[in-house]
């Protein structure tokens, strides 16, 4: 499903590759926490499968795209097949939760029916059903994030990427959305998850993939945070 | 298409959030547009006003003193040569004959009740041929070909006579229009920079709508839009400031006893038809031409 080859990213403002040859796969349907401490590589990681970057030398195949060598205008089919949560939830302000949803539908051009259907079917999901009314602002971080997760799944994606999706929670929100992702991953949906939160990690029991400096230090089928320290 | 009706309700909601940057930017482009229409009214104007003048002047071929004492209806050998030839120039359109006595009536009636009649013969005012031509702005070669030849006393182009007239109306015509371009390119910063700032301020909201697969089509043509609404409603708003213009100021400045007969009205449907339409293209190319040269500078997302 996902595919790094010797992935090395350079960032004209650093002399230390962000990525030094990185190499991994990520097979269809499962669950990868990727670990490290803050500068290891993870963002980095993320944002070349989004094609937010691209690597200095190396290949990134997303599904049958190689992302790397993706044409612009193919970029967002490629985001459009990818769920994506992040630390800060980014939610689009001025609409509301039940539109924050819909965006992502419109954009791949969605009919209203079935964007009619499938909002509330994804808020349900994430156990926000009746609050499609609500305003971002509104809504507590735990809830923010239950939005975010639902507009990431709202078109199907073959793969559900999340960044620190925890790390602006409560220990006890941060384990409802762990359930939340995990009930998903169990459906069919591969999840690929960068955190630095300890407990979450050594809780689930998946694979963990965990980077150094930006060189790719353990790869664990059913690993824990500190296992290598 | 979905996507279609989507991009109008984010145009519209764009403008309603820098509602008032965009009554700023509707209001520039309309007195921008509106000095351009007034300035292709000027142009329309002079034209006709030209036209007008154009068709009723003429070149004379004033016969000389025997020829017009000898000949009533232009009979004379001479007089019918020159006609003959006239009439088979290609640069001519047609030819009339007026008489001596003719030319006196006319006299009269122009000049009636002035102390100039009483200095006036018959003997004063030669025979003419009137010769309107094809091309009015030919009469020099005409002049230059039919001066000097026999039984003829000398010809007038009287376009030439009203030449500086209309050297003076292009160059006020000129100028309505050097003021016009200026108020375009100071429209046309204003309306680049409003689509600048209403990107940047939904810059983190793009970012966004980019991350969960929108093509630029969702992120860019509601802005396009947004810039051709307001280009369009300018246009609009110069319109009516034009026909307001056109009631209470060129009507009564045109109106005058003394000007009505020298110069054409502007008519309303020289505003409607004629110059409302062409700012409401200009404005909506303007507008859209300079969103997209600004959002592809500008905008990177």
């Amino acid at each position: 499903m996902l595919r790094l080859e010797h992935v090395t990213k350079l960032y004209a403002t650093s002399v230390r590759p962000a990525l030094d040859d990185v190499s991994m796969d990520v097979d269809a349907g499962e669950f990868v926490f990727l670990i490290g401490p803050s500068g290891s590589g993870k963002s980095t990681l993320l944002r070349l499968l989004l094609r937010e970057e691209t690597p200095s030398s190396g290949n990134v195949f997303v599904a049958n795209w190689n992302v790397a060598r993706l044409a612009n205008r193919k970029v967002p089919k490629l985001r459009q097949r990818m769920g994506c949560v992040f630390q800060d939830f980014r939610l689009l302000g001025d609409r509301t939760v039940g539109e924050n949803v819909a965006f992502a539908l419109e954009v791949t051009g969605k009919s209203a029916h079935t964007i009619r259907t499938v909002v509330p079917e994804m808020l349900e999901l994430v156990g926000l059903d009746g609050k499609g009314d609500r305003m971002p602002a509104e809504l507590s971080g735990g809830e923010a994030q239950r939005v975010a997760v639902a507009r990431a799944l709202a078109n199907r994606p073959l793969v559900l990427l999340a960044d620190e999706p925890t790390g602006n929670l409560d220990p006890e929100t941060s384990d409802d959305i762990m359930l939340l992702l995990d009930r998903i991953n169990r459906t069919g949906t591969t999840v690929v998850m960068a955190t630095h939160d300890r407990q979450i990690v050594d809780a689930m029991r998946r694979r963990v993939v965990e980077l150094h400096l930006g060189k790719l230090a353990r790869d664990d089928a059913r690993g824990v945070y500190g296992a290598s320290r | 298409m979905t996507g279609l009706a989507f991009v109008w309700r984010e145009a519209l909601a764009g403008l309603r959030r820098n509602i008032t940057m965009s009554i700023a930017m509707m209001l520039t482009t309309a007195i921008s547009l509106g000095m351009l229409g007034a300035g292709l009214l000027a142009v329309r104007t002079i034209d006709r006003t030209q036209d007008l003048y154009y068709s009723q002047l003429a070149v004379q071929v004033a016969l000389d003193e025997p020829t017009s004492a000898g000949d009533a209806d232009c009979s004379s050998p001479t007089c019918t040569g020159l006609r003959e030839q006239l009439q088979g120039d290609p640069l001519v359109g047609g030819v009339s004959f007026e008489s001596r006595e003719a030319a006196y009536q006319r006299f009269l009636r122009i000049y009636a009740g002035q102390s100039i009649l009483q200095l006036v013969r018959p003997q004063s005012l030669p025979a003419t041929l009137r010769v309107t031509l094809k091309d009015p702005t030919r009469g020099d070669a005409l002049v230059a070909e039919y001066s000097g030849r026999p039984g003829v006393r000398n010809v007038v182009d009287q376009r030439a006579l009203v030449q500086d007239l209309f050297t003076f109306l292009a160059s006020v015509r000129n100028a309505a229009f050097g003021l016009a371009s200026v108020q375009a390119l100071a429209a046309l910063l204003l309306i680049s920079n409003t689509i600048q700032v209403s990107a940047f301020t939904r810059r983190t909201e793009v970012g966004i709508m980019r991350l969960v697969g929108a093509t630029r089509w969702y992120t860019q043509v509601p802005f396009l839009i947004e810039a051709v609404i307001t280009g369009v409603v300018g246009a609009l708003l110069a319109t009516g400031g034009l026909v307001l213009g056109k009631l209470f100021f060129i009507d009564r400045l045109l109106g005058g006893r003394l000007i009505s007969n020298a110069i054409p009205a502007v008519g309303m449907s020289d505003v409607l038809l004629f110059v409302a339409p062409l700012l409401v293209v200009i404005g909506a190319i303007i507008a859209t031409a300079t969103g997209y040269v600004t959002l592809r500078l500008y905008v990177r997302n």
